[in-house]
This record gives structure tokens, C-alpha cells and sequence, in this order.
């Protein structure tokens, strides 16, 4: 019994001995180990048991309740394009701008303001029948401010342009007026109201202008990463290695000899940093943007231009100064993806947007009326790929999912519409309609009579739709969007070109590759005549071209409507009473939008006159003698740059003139002598 | 449980204690004092381990009481007492420069911001009555996804936005000034600064305001229902009023085009005068307009809020949306209306009638593409304006109104984690989202191309380019290419890539001497990959890569190809052509070295290309076709190939005519003739490649580049490249 018992005690006692151990070495242990931190499963916000039982935010006996308010009255205070603009004047043919006259001498800028807006699709004489009135607030060197106009009508409807800011003392309440301001603080700006302008130096060209200086998409190696404005006025390049202050001058000491240069103008870099805070700020950024150096503004206090549609996280970066160490890092670190988009895309908006008086003035016209259009307005895309807004009508087929030639989406059925002009033979082009008709992507034949003679009553029997259409006098009426043209794609012609079936379908087939530009047969070239101080063309053969004439060319009917209704009228008019003009002002056109050469293919016949016949003869050449250097010289002024480019090469059926059996080759009849 | 065992342990050896007296005395004093002592240690030491476990345990839990499931209403209770201070009203002028502290955002090295949320507390007044409801079920989702995403941190140290946990989405439900005492007492409110609050609806009677009315000071304020005057854009962040139906209802996706009512108004309790208005147009343009109100003569049991009625036929809500082309988002008392998101969930194209409405995320989001927005004055033309609207557009907008709903709609955690994007881009502007992203719906994403080259550009012919020869041993062949290239005009540089790790490249003496200066770099690995290289010894942007044994192209017919290349920099520009065709019999891809009318791929035995090309080639190329190139020996060139259609979409260019190749295709491995084995691994890299992109990236096209009087009957002499074509 008594052993018994002591054993049980002994067994007891090893027991809670064992225990002891077990739990008190335990907690011993992590007595002894606790500052290392345990693991900590993150901690977030509590799974609530009752989580299910909680409350939704809104009762449902809210709902009638919240809806028993009566239309609101306009706001006082400020004003935006809902209830301070009146688009019901805008209702018939769209955005019509009405400028009021200057009262006294005017600035340079402005007679250049003046005559752009004068030179626009949108321009009215008659502030009634306008929906827009324009008034030119003055710049500070006349010294003079504008007094109320008389249709002020509490500034409904009214844009005041500013270029500099805020030069007169406000003479008159702006009331209900937009402003269009160069650089407009954020405070004072009203975002879908107000439009921001690019701060425009005095020297600014009307038209054209210089376009951008990049030379190529990447970045050229071993050029500096940074160039920093300088207080002074100038630049300041920083290399890749620079420590991380190179903006501040404090650390000046730092940079060895060739590590921060100075410059009068823009120096080659890849991204200029631009402090956000004084005026001149601005200036620098149109600059940079010029230069294709990628704008970093440091906390901008001011607007953007056009925010409203350019997308500018695309060709700048908008950073907190605050935040400078990090931009720096981020700006090193940024992928050759990244900054290759970004430098194609400050050129683009350059070139787009901001190069002239005349593209700014424009531009802020299409600002406001895309909001006039609402849904049919230029979207996004458009706006912020090349060739841009200005360049694409939102009256062409608005929002197709990209509705420029560029694209090369699924327009069309494959096929062509061809547009023959008969013009002083006056006779019907039989041969010509038959050789078209053949080809296997012809899908329309329109006839323009251009010709006093009547109609001839009978015409050739053909596979495809043949539509006259009589009465077409003037040159430009060629390019007319006619509504019977179904396809995108337009050869035009003339009468007294002959064309072989073969030919017609390799061009076309060549031009659904290239459909934003023209694809001719025929060509010429512009140069620059020393002799005379101005350009002049030639349509002798030569290793290089720019221009193919339109008497055979195959194009986008979008040209047509940009013809007709973006041209300046005065340009239509020269085309009209010189029709050899016609040729250049397309070309002219089709090179504005691409910016690249047209595209030449093979011409069997061009080849037999040059054996055969003298060149230049009257027959076999038509339109080509005599080039008028007055009609390039006057397209090239209206344009205010030269927007043709050379071409050194020709487009040839993969097999042309191989050594190999004329039946491999489908456009064999390309090679007959 | 653990507690649990302990207590149970030492309740055991309490009771054994008690027995003790009874079974000790029959021992010897010497024993007894022995096992006393024992005991007494065991029982200390039992104690002491107890209450060890339990102590600090306790602390801890009261530390982590959220990690586990705790009910809402055991919450610490905070009382606020009447004289606590109260925040300024917003500060309209706030911008993120001025009163966001951006430093708090310093060090994140990811480039997202850390969002720390205060932990939940129930706030009473003097007399113990509650500010608010604890918390919503809507805001205990937000903060739960806040919580589980990359943005979160618990660490209130190092985040860079605060989110308080009381509730604001309805201020209805909250009372105004205690409210604001309560976000004045957060630990680190600072004025607000860096505080982002949640609210959906705003304003109460009568003339309910946009934005909150609680006094808030600096603090952002995510709010539904913005207007004009009251949004502080680029500060402030406009989101949507969820609406609970987008968890309810299962609305399937119905495809775009014409549906049976072209438009339809479903809000109920309508101000009389815009349901005249509306009424007016269901009279003019009768059955494709369609008017819907309260039912009134519902039965018992079913629920009002899913029905809708029209005279007397009853409609189901929101399903009859799906009905519907256009919807009617007219304006309540508040601007932000729940019905937005149903309209948008249906496909329906919204038509929003509220002036100075702030659109949800209008920061980031295109609107246009996904409504119609009219002012409220023009409510009488609304048909004739929407009529105006292209079918194609329509269908698109119905697309996009989806879409939107998907991704920015659809749960209050998209809600939340979209609200945070945007802060986030405002924050990190170069790490920022792109308006293709935000906008793009996924298959307009996939499906589009941006050419990185997009802008129309000829490089200046000046700047020249850099040929790239890969060799590996044929060193004489490799001289007669040096010298050959050497003679074209616009080389600018020579680099000879070493691709044989056995043996030395030859002395400096032996090399041609050149006008241009040539680089020898020797390669690790022989690896075919690295003829694609991005070297920093190209300096030039045109490359024209060049096998060792192509000796056969004139000078003329190189410097054509560089001006091809310059008219064309974003292609492949390169001279003996292939084509890729579809083998109707094996149901796949063949590739073809005959003479045909077509081509899709150019060889870069002999090429030109933009140098940007090998930066992709080398670090973007999808899948593993850069190993299987380097495994295989083979198909580098049609890699480039695919690369360069997929990123551009647009076809190569080949120049001048055919010539006799000796076989270009076999460069690395030689001796290897153009047999069959060689042209059906070719084809299976057409087949691998496709299969990886996902799709057939290669264009055909029908024509080559020539001079422009080649082969015209033209004086020679007075021809630009008269040395073409000559075999």
C-alpha cells in the first residue's frame, strides 16, 4: 500500500514536474527571445461577424424623397457650358464666329489672330447669325483695353482671348463670357468652360510654321538626360550620372568640369525639367515641346493648353515638386518604351497643335464647337494621334472606331470607286471605262461631265454601276464628296489617261497597304529654284518625286470632304481658274495630313513614250507642260511650309521583270515593252 | 483552448494540494519537508507558467483583436464630448500641392501608395447617444477591400493616405457637427491632411448640397454627386452611387445593337415637371419610348423596388433596361443617381440629364464614348438628338457602358480600388495608368496596335547606319563583306559580332582597312540572339544586319535599301523575300522560298531595321521564342519578323529584284543545305510563333521597292542606283 502510494506521489510528482518543464521552458524560451518580432500576419480590417447583419448606406425610404426637387435655377456665381452657353444659335450649320472689329491700331499678334480666324471654315460677318462672339482683349503694348462691346449681352455666348495674362484691368464684367487665356492659374480657371492657351511668343508665325526639330524617334546615346531651365533665361544640361541636385545649385561643387553645361538655346536633351511657378514657364514648355525634349513640369500652378482634349500624360510629365529625389529616380529608370511615346508625341502635338497663330486659333475654335457637337465630337483618339484633329473633320464619319485614313481597319469592301473627269475632249472614255470596269475591285464608275457638249445618250455596257453626273464646271468640283461615292477608296481619273486593267489592280492593291496616301502613276517633283528665290515643279523624269498627278491616282475619299471643307476658299479659287494647280494643292493636301511622299507604281505606257516620243508633247502628256511656278509658290504661302516630301522609289509587283517564267507573274501584261 | 488545458492542469494540482495533508503525515518528517518543498515548487512553477500564459496573451489579443471575427457592437465606445474641436468646412481652393502633404508618399518604392485605415469605434455624445450608425454594410466592404489590397499598410507610420473607419457614405444618416468632432479627434488627422473620406450621398433636405456637409477641412472627399461648384478637380474624386441591385441582379451581357424601346425612363418619383417633359416625348414618338412609375397596385410580398409599371403593365426592374437603347439618368435631389450604375450594367447608353454633373471618375474616364450627356433645358430635344446618333456609335456607347460598369461599377471594391488609382496616378504621375487603359474595353486592348515608330518621320539621311555582321568563323567571306559594305556610301559604322568563343577574332593588322570604324565585340555564348543585340556601340537608328557570306549586293543596292529604310522606319526593309502560307491539307503554316507574287517576311541575312527593334527583340519578346531561337540554331530572322508586324501591323518591305542567294537562310549552321528538313523546321517555327503570339502577326504584301526609273528606258548613267539587279 505504501509502496503504492509513493509510487503514485512519484508518479504524480514527475507528472507536473514534466509539465513544469514542458510549459515553463516554453514560455522561458520566448521570455528569452522576444525582441525578435514575430511574423505578424498583416492586420487588416477586421472579418465582423455580424458583417451580413449591418445596414446597407441607403434606406429605401430615401428614394422619393430624394427626388421631389424642382428644376434648378441657373447658378449665379460661376458659370459653366451647361448654363452659360446658349448652343440653340448654333443649331443650323454649326460653330460660326463672329470677331469684332478692332477699334484702334492693332499688334502684331493680333492682325495674325485676326486673319486666322478670317481664314477659317468658321468665320460669319454678321453677329446675328453668329454663335460665337469672338473679342480680342488687347495685349498691354497698344495700352489699350477693350470697352463693352455692343452685342455683350451679359457676355453670353462670348470667348475673350487673352494671349497674355490678364493684361487690362477688367473694364467690364466678364459675366457670362468663356475665357481663352494663355496659361490661366488652376485657381481661376473653369475646367470645361474656360479653354487654356499656350503662351504664344511675339515672333510666332501666322501659318505653318517651324515644325518640330526631332530628327529621330530615339534618343540619340550619350545624349544628356536632363536639361534644366536657368533663372536667367537659358538652359543648363545635366548627364545621366549627375548626383542627384542638379537643379538647385547648391551642390554645384559636386559635378566635375563637362558635367552641367550652359546654353542660350535648348540643348539636345531627353527630358527638360520646367518649374511650374513663374510665367516664363510656360514659354519654355512650347519650347521643349519644339525641341521634342520631354516636358517635366514641377507642380504647374497654371493650365495646361487645351487640357480639355490633349491627353498630355502622353507627351509630358506633371510632377510634385515636392517629390523631386523620386522623379529624378523614376526619370532614370524609365523604360526606352516609354520614352520613345513620349518623344514622338510632343512633335506630334507641335506639329498639330501649336506651330502657328493660325493652328492655336483653330484649334481653340474646334474645342468649342466639339462641345457644341457633343456625341458627334472628336474623340479622344483623334485628338491625340497623328495626324490630330485639325486634320480630321468630325464631319467625315464621326467615331468610327479610327476614322483616318491612317487606320488601317476593315473599311471598305476591298474595292474602288472610279471618278472619271471629261473634260474639253468631250468624248466619252470607252477604253479607259472598259480597262477600269475590268478590274476585279472595281465597285462604281462616276462620270463628271465637264463639257459644254450634251450627254451622249448611249455608254458602253459594263460590270459595275456607271453614274454620270452632269454640270460639274469648275476643277475642284473633282474633288467633291460626292454621296454617290460608296467606297473608301477613289481613283481618279481623266478622261485622256489610258490605263491598262493590270495596272489599276496592282495600284490598288498597293494602296490598301498605304491607304492615307496617294498612289499615282505619273509624277513630279517640286525643288527650289535659287534663280527666282521660290519653289518650282517639274514633271520631268527624275531619280526622285514628291507629287503624282491626280489625273490617274488612287486616294481616300476623305481627302475629297478635306478638300472641299477644310481648304481655304481662296485655294479652291486658284485651283479652279489654274487647273494645272489642282495636281499641287492634292498633293499639297495628302503631304499636310501625312507628312511622308506619295507612291509611285509602274506605268507601262510612261516607258513607251519615252522611247517612242518627243517628251513633253502636247497628245501623250496633258496638263504636264508649262508647270506654273506662281501656283506652287501661292499653295506654299497659303500653307505657310512646304509640306512635300521626296520619294526615291517605286512600288513594283514582287516579280517585275524577274528572270523567271512570265507565267509565275500575275501582273504579267505590267512588263509588255 | 490553450488557456483552457492550463486551467484544467493546474485546477488538477490544486485539488491533489488539498488531498496531500492526509496522505503526508504517515511519513517521516525529513520526507515530509522534502515532498512539502517539492510540491511547492511544482505548484509555483505550475502557477507562474499559468499565469504566464495568460498575461501576455491577453495583452496581445486586445493588440490583434482583428484578426479574428469580433461582432460590430464591441467596439470601443469614444465620447465626444460637446466643446471638442471642429473641423474647418472644406477648404475650396485645396489642391494636391496645397494641401496634400506629399512627403508622407516619400518612400514608397513601388510607386503606390500605403493607405492605413483607423480601427473601428463607436462614437456617443455627452449623453451617451450615438454619433452615427457604427458602420454600413457598403463601408465595411470598402474598407475590407481596401484592406486586402497592395495599398494597404498597418503601419500608420509610414502610410501616406489615412481612411477613417467612420462611416460618411449617407450623410443622412450621421449628425453633422459630432461627426466632425469625431474625424477631428483621429490620431492623425492634422486638418485633415491626407484624410480621404467615402460618401455616396450627400446633402439632406432641403436644399441638399453636392458634396459633404460635414466639416472636413483638407481632407479629400471621395463623393458621389458632385457638382461644377463644389468638385475641386484634380484634388477632390467623383465616384459612382452603388447601387445594391449590382450585387443582386445577374444581369447577363446582352451584345450590342437596335433593342425594343429606343428610350426608357424607369426612375421613379420623377419631379412632375421633367415627367411632363418626358411624358410629352412617350406622346409624340409613342411605342419606342417608353415612360415607367411606381407600381401602385402591387400585391403583397413582392418586392416594389424590382418592379416597375406603365399603366398597368408591370415591368421587371432592371431587367426591362436591357430593353432599352437609351436611359434616362435624370437628376433627383441629389445629382449622383444609383440608377446610373443599373443603366450602365444593362448595356443601355445613358442619357444624363443633371447640368453641372461631375460624371463618376470623369478624371480618368472618356464619358463621351459610353453616354449622352443634355442639358436639362434641351430635355424636349433629347430624341432628336440621340436620333442623330450613328447605329455603329450607338452600339459602341452600349459596349462601353458595360465595360465601364464592369470594371468601375460592378462592387463597392472597384469603387474603392479605382478611387485610390487615381490618387495614386495624381501621386506618381510617370508611374500613371494611360487613358487606353482606363478606357479601352479588354478586346479593343487586345486587339489594338500601336506602332512604337507612330510618328511620320524620314530620318535625315546623315546620320547614316551601322552594319551588324554576325560571324563565327569564316573569316574570309566576313573581309569580302567588310569591304563590300565599307563601299556604300552612307555606312556609318562596322560592327562585327564574334559569335565564336573558341577561337580569337584575327589580329588588328589583318582586318580591311576602312573608312568607318569597325568594332569587333565577342560574345559570351554562341547564341543567333545576338545578332539582335542592343549594343551601345550603335549609335545610328538605321541597322543593317549582314551575314558573313552575303557578298552579292552591290553598293547600290545598299544604299537603296538604307533609302527605302529611311522612307520606312518602322519596317523591316530587307532583300531576298518569303512568304508564309496556309496548308489547307495539314491545317497549318508553311513557309515558302519559291518565286512567288507575294511576300511576308524578309530575311535579316541582309535587312535594314530600326535599332529600336533590338531592344524589343532582346527584352520583350513574348513566350520563349528567344530560347527556342538560340536551342534551335535557327528562325531568329522570321522572330524578328513576327516581332516587328505584331508591334507595328504593318508588312516588310522588300527591295530590288531577286537575286541568287547562296542559300541565306543557313547561316549559322554550315554546311547544312537547303534541304527539306531545313524548310519543314522553318515552317514548325511559323507554326511555334503563331502559336505564341496568339495570332498570325505577318502581312502579305504584292510589291517591292525599286528605284524609280528602274529599268525605265532612261540614260543609265543619269540613273541615282543604275547598279541593281545585276546578278
Amino acid at each position: 500500500m505504501q509502496s503504492w502510494r509513493r509510487k503514485s506521489l512519484w508518479l504524480a510528482l514527475s507528472a507536473s514536474w514534466l509539465l513544469l518543464v514542458l510549459l515553463g521552458g516554453f514560455s522561458l524560451l520566448r521570455l528569452a527571445l522576444p525582441p525578435r518580432p514575430r511574423p505578424r500576419a498583416p492586420q487588416g480590417w477586421p472579418r465582423w461577424l455580424d458583417a451580413d447583419l449591418l445596414q446597407s448606406f441607403s434606406q429605401s425610404g430615401e428614394l422619393p424623397e430624394d427626388a421631389a426637387q424642382p428644376p434648378r435655377a441657373p447658378h449665379g456665381g460661376s458659370c459653366n457650358w451647361g448654363s452659360c452657353f446658349d448652343t440653340s444659335k448654333c443649331r443650323g450649320d454649326g460653330l460660326k464666329v463672329f470677331v469684332y472689329p478692332a477699334a484702334g491700331p492693332i499688334s502684331e499678334t493680333h492682325r495674325k489672330i485676326l486673319a486666322s480666324i478670317e481664314g477659317s471654315r468658321f468665320h460669319t460677318l454678321s453677329p446675328a447669325g453668329a454663335c460665337l462672339l469672338l473679342l480680342l482683349s488687347l495685349d498691354a503694348q497698344t495700352g489699350e483695353c477693350s470697352s463693352m462691346p455692343l452685342q455683350w449681352n451679359r457676355g453670353r455666348n462670348h470667348l475673350v482671348l487673352r494671349l497674355h495674362p490678364a493684361p487690362c484691368p477688367r473694364t467690364f464684367q466678364l459675366g457670362q463670357a468663356m475665357v481663352a487665356e494663355a496659361s490661366p492659374t488652376v485657381d481661376s480657371f473653369r475646367a470645361g468652360f474656360d479653354v487654356a492657351l499656350p503662351f504664344l511668343p511675339e515672333a510666332h508665325p501666322l501659318r505653318g510654321g517651324a515644325p518640330g526639330q526631332l530628327r529621330q524617334h530615339s534618343p540619340q546615346p550619350g545624349v544628356a538626360l536632363l536639361a534644366l531651365e536657368e533663372e536667367r533665361g537659358g538652359w543648363r544640361t545635366a548627364g545621366t550620372n549627375s548626383s542627384a541636385c542638379p537643379w538647385d545649385g547648391r551642390c554645384e561643387q559636386d559635378p566635375g568640369p563637362g558635367q552641367t553645361q550652359r546654353w542660350e538655346m535648348l540643348p539636345n536633351a531627353t527630358f527638360c525639367l520646367i518649374s511650374g511657378h513663374h510665367p516664363q514657364a510656360a514659354s519654355r514648355f512650347l519650347q521643349a515641346l519644339q525641341a521634342g525634349c520631354i516636358p517635366v513640369l514641377l507642380s504647374p500652378r497654371w493650365e495646361l493648353p487645351f487640357s480639355e482634349v490633349i491627353d498630355w500624360t502622353k507627351a509630358a510629365i506633371v510632377a510634385d515638386e515636392r517629390l523631386l529625389l523620386q522623379v529624378l529616380a523614376a526619370l532614370q529608370e524609365m523604360s526606352p518604351a516609354q520614352v520613345l511615346a513620349l518623344r514622338q508625341q510632343t512633335q506630334f502635338l507641335w506639329d498639330a497643335y501649336f506651330s502657328s497663330v493660325e493652328k492655336v486659333i483653330h484649334t481653340t475654335l474646334e474645342v468649342i464647337q466639339d462641345r457644341i457637337f457633343g456625341t458627334s465630337a472628336h474623340p479622344s483618339l483623334l485628338w491625340n494621334s497623328p495626324p490630330g484633329a485639325l486634320m480630321a473633320l468630325s464631319t467625315f464619319s464621326t467615331r468610327l472606331p479610327q476614322p483616318h485614313p491612317e487606320s488601317h481597319s476593315a473599311w471598305g469592301s476591298g474595292r474602288f470607286s472610279a471618278l472619271i473627269w471629261v473634260g474639253a475632249s468631250g468624248q466619252p472614255p470607252l477604253k479607259l471605262i472598259q480597262a477600269v470596269a475590268g478590274s476585279q475591285h472595281c465597285a462604281q464608275i462616276l462620270v463628271l461631265w465637264s463639257n459644254e457638249r450634251p450627254l451622249p445618250s448611249r455608254w458602253t455596257e459594263t460590270a459595275v454601276p456607271l453614274t454620270v453626273i452632269d454640270g460639274c464646271r469648275k476643277v475642284s468640283d473633282r474633288f467633291f464628296p460626292y454621296s454617290t461615292i460608296r467606297t473608301d477608296a477613289i481613283l481618279s481619273l481623266d478622261a485622256r489617261s489610258s490605263l491598262s486593267t493590270s495596272e489599276v489592280d496592282f495600284a490598288f492593291v498597293v494602296w490598301q497597304s498605304f491607304p492615307e496616301r496617294m498612289v499615282g502613276f505619273l509624277t513630279s517633283s517640286h525643288f527650289w529654284d535659287e534663280a527666282h528665290g521660290g519653289w518650282g515643279y517639274t514633271a520631268k523624269r527624275t531619280n526622285e518625286f514628291s507629287m503624282v498627278l491626280t489625273m490617274a491616282a488612287f486616294y481616300h475619299r476623305y481627302y475629297h470632304t478635306l478638300f472641299t471643307h477644310s481648304l481655304p476658299k481662296a485655294l479652291r479659287t486658284l485651283a479652279d481658274e489654274a487647273p494645272t494647280c489642282v495636281d499641287v494643292l492634292m498633293n499639297f493636301l495628302v503631304a499636310a495630313v501625312t507628312k511622308l511622299p506619295p507612291i509611285k507604281v509602274p506605268y507601262a505606257k510612261q516607258r513607251q513614250e519615252a522611247a517612242s516620243l518627243v517628251p513633253g508633247g502636247p497628245e501623250t502628256r496633258p496638263k504636264l507642260q508649262a508647270p506654273d511656278p506662281n501656283c506652287i509658290n501661292q499653295i506654299a504661302a497659303a500653307f505657310g511650309h512646304m509640306p512635300l516630301r521626296s520619294s526615291r522609289l517605286r512600288l513594283d509587283p514582287v516579280l517585275f521583270k524577274d528572270p523567271v517564267s512570265v507565267q509565275r507573274k500575275k501582273y504579267r501584261s505590267l512588263e509588255k515593252p | 483552448c490553450e488557456e483552457e488545458a492550463v486551467c484544467v492542469i493546474m485546477c488538477a494540482s490544486v485539488k491533489y494540494n488539498i488531498r496531500g495533508p492526509a496522505l503526508i503525515p504517515r511519513m517521516k518528517t525529513k520526507h515530509r519537508i522534502y515532498y512539502i518543498t517539492l510540491f511547492s515548487i511544482v505548484l509555483l512553477g505550475l502557477i507562474a507558467t499559468g499565469m504566464f500564459q495568460f498575461w501576455p496573451h491577453s495583452i496581445e489579443s486586445s493588440n490583434d483583436w482583428n484578426v479574428e471575427k469580433r461582432s460590430v457592437r464591441d467596439v470601443p465606445v469614444v465620447r465626444l464630448p460637446a466643446d471638442s474641436p471642429i473641423p474647418e468646412r472644406g477648404d475650396l481652393s485645396c489642391r494636391m500641392h496645397t494641401c496634400f502633404d506629399v512627403y508622407r508618399c516619400g518612400f514608397n518604392p513601388k510607386n503606390k501608395i500605403k493607405v492605413y485605415i483607423y480601427a473601428l469605434k463607436k462614437y456617443v455624445d455627452d449623453f451617451g447617444v450615438p454619433v452615427s450608425n457604427t458602420i454600413s454594410r457598403e463601408y465595411n466592404e470598402l474598407l475590407t477591400a481596401i484592406s486586402d489590397s497592395d495599398y494597404y499598410t498597418d503601419d500608420i507610420n509610414r502610410a501616406c493616405l489615412f481612411v477613417p473607419s467612420i462611416d460618411v457614405l449617407n450623410q443622412n444618416t450621421l449628425r453633422i457637427k459630432e461627426t466632425a468632432q469625431a474625424l477631428a479627434q483621429l490620431a492623425r488627422w492634422d486638418r485633415g491632411t491626407n484624410h480621404l473620406l467615402f460618401n455616396m450621398l450627400p446633402g439632406g433636405p432641403p436644399d441638399y448640397n453636392t458634396a459633404l456637409d460635414v466639416p472636413r477641412d483638407r481632407a479629400l472627399l471621395a463623393g458621389g454627386g458632385f457638382s461644377t461648384w463644389t468638385y475641386r478637380q484634380g484634388y477632390d474624386v467623383s465616384i459612382p452611387v452603388y447601387s445594391p441591385l449590382s450585387a443582386e441582379v445577374d444581369l447577363p451581357e446582352k451584345g450590342p445593337g437596335p433593342r425594343r424601346y429606343f428610350l426608357l425612363s424607369s426612375q421613379v418619383g420623377l419631379h412632375p415637371e421633367y415627367r411632363e417633359d418626358i411624358e410629352a416625348l412617350q406622346v409624340k414618338h409613342g411605342e419606342s419610348v417608353l415612360v415607367l412609375d411606381k407600381c401602385t397596385n402591387l400585391s403583397e410580398g413582392v418586392l416594389s423596388v424590382r418592379k416597375r409599371c406603365h399603366k398597368h403593365q408591370v415591368f421587371d426592374y432592371p431587367q426591362v433596361l436591357q430593353e432599352a437603347t437609351f436611359c434616362v439618368v435624370l437628376r433627383g435631389a441629389r445629382l449622383g443617381q444609383a440608377v446610373l450604375s443599373d443603366v450602365l450594367q444593362a448595356g443601355c447608353v445613358p442619357v444624363v440629364i443633371a447640368d453641372s454633373y461631375i460624371l463618376p471618375f470623369s478624371e480618368v474616364l472618356d464619358w463621351k464614348r459610353a453616354s449622352v450627356v443634355v442639358p436639362e433645358e434641351k430635355m424636349s430635344d433629347v430624341y432628336s438628338i440621340l436620333q442623330s446618333i450613328p447605329q455603329r456609335q450607338i452600339e459602341e456607347m452600349q459596349r462601353q457602358a458595360r465595360w465601364f460598369w464592369e470594371a468601375y461599377f460592378q462592387s463597392i471594391k472597384a469603387i474603392a480600388l479605382a478611387t485610390l488609382q487615381i490618387i495614386n496616378d495624381r501621386i506618381y504621375p510617370y508611374a500613371a495608368i494611360s487613358y487606353e487603359e482606363w478606357n479601352d474595353p479588354p478586346a479593343v486592348k487586345w486587339g489594338s496596335v500601336s506602332n512604337p515608330l507612330f510618328l511620320p518621320l524620314i530620318p535625315p539621311q546623315s546620320q547614316g547606319f551601322t552594319a551588324i555582321v554576325l560571324t563565327y568563323d569564316r573569316v574570309e567571306s566576313l573581309f569580302r563583306v567588310i569591304t563590300e559594305v565599307s563601299k556604300v556610301p552612307s555606312l556609318s559604322k562596322l560592327l562585327v559580332v564574334w559569335n565564336n568563343q573558341n577561337k580569337n577574332p584575327p589580329e588588328d593588322s589583318l582586318w580591311p582597312k576602312i573608312r568607318v570604324p569597325l568594332k569587333v565585340v565577342r560574345t559570351a555564348e554562341n547564341k543567333l540572339s545576338n545578332r539582335f543585340f542592343p549594343y551601345d556601340e550603335i549609335e545610328t537608328e538605321a541597322v543593317l544586319a549582314i551575314d558573313d557570306d552575303i557578298i552579292m549586293l552591290t553598293s547600290d543596292e545598299l544604299q537603296f535599301g538604307y533609302e527605302v529604310w529611311r522612307e520606312f522606319p518602322d519596317r523591316l526593309v530587307g532583300y531576298p523575300g518569303r512568304l508564309h502560307l496556309w496548308d489547307h491539307e495539314m491545317n497549318k503554316w508553311k513557309y515558302e522560298s519559291e518565286w512567288t507574287n507575294e511576300v511576308s517576311m524578309v530575311l535579316t541575312g541582309a535587312a535594314f531595321y530600326h535599332k529600336y527593334f533590338n531592344y524589343l527583340y532582346t527584352y520583350k519578346m513574348p513566350g520563349d521564342i528567344k530560347n527556342w531561337v538560340d536551342a534551335h540554331m535557327n528562325c531568329e530572322d522570321i522572330a524578328m519578323n513576327f516581332l516587328v508586324a505584331n508591334v507595328t501591323g504593318k508588312a516588310v518591305i522588300k527591295v530590288t529584284p531577286r537575286k541568287k542567294f547562296k542559300c541565306p537562310e543557313c547561316t549559322a549552321i554550315d554546311g547544312l543545305s537547303l534541304d527539306q528538313t531545313h524548310m519543314v523546321e522553318r515552317s514548325e517555327c511559323i507554326n511555334k510563333f503563331a502559336s505564341v503570339f496568339g495570332t498570325m502577326p505577318l502581312k502579305v504584301v504584292e510589291h517591292r521597292a525599286d528605284p524609280v526609273l528602274y529599268k525605265d528606258d532612261f540614260p543609265e548613267k543619269l540613273k541615282s542606283f543604275p547598279n541593281i539587279g545585276s546578278l
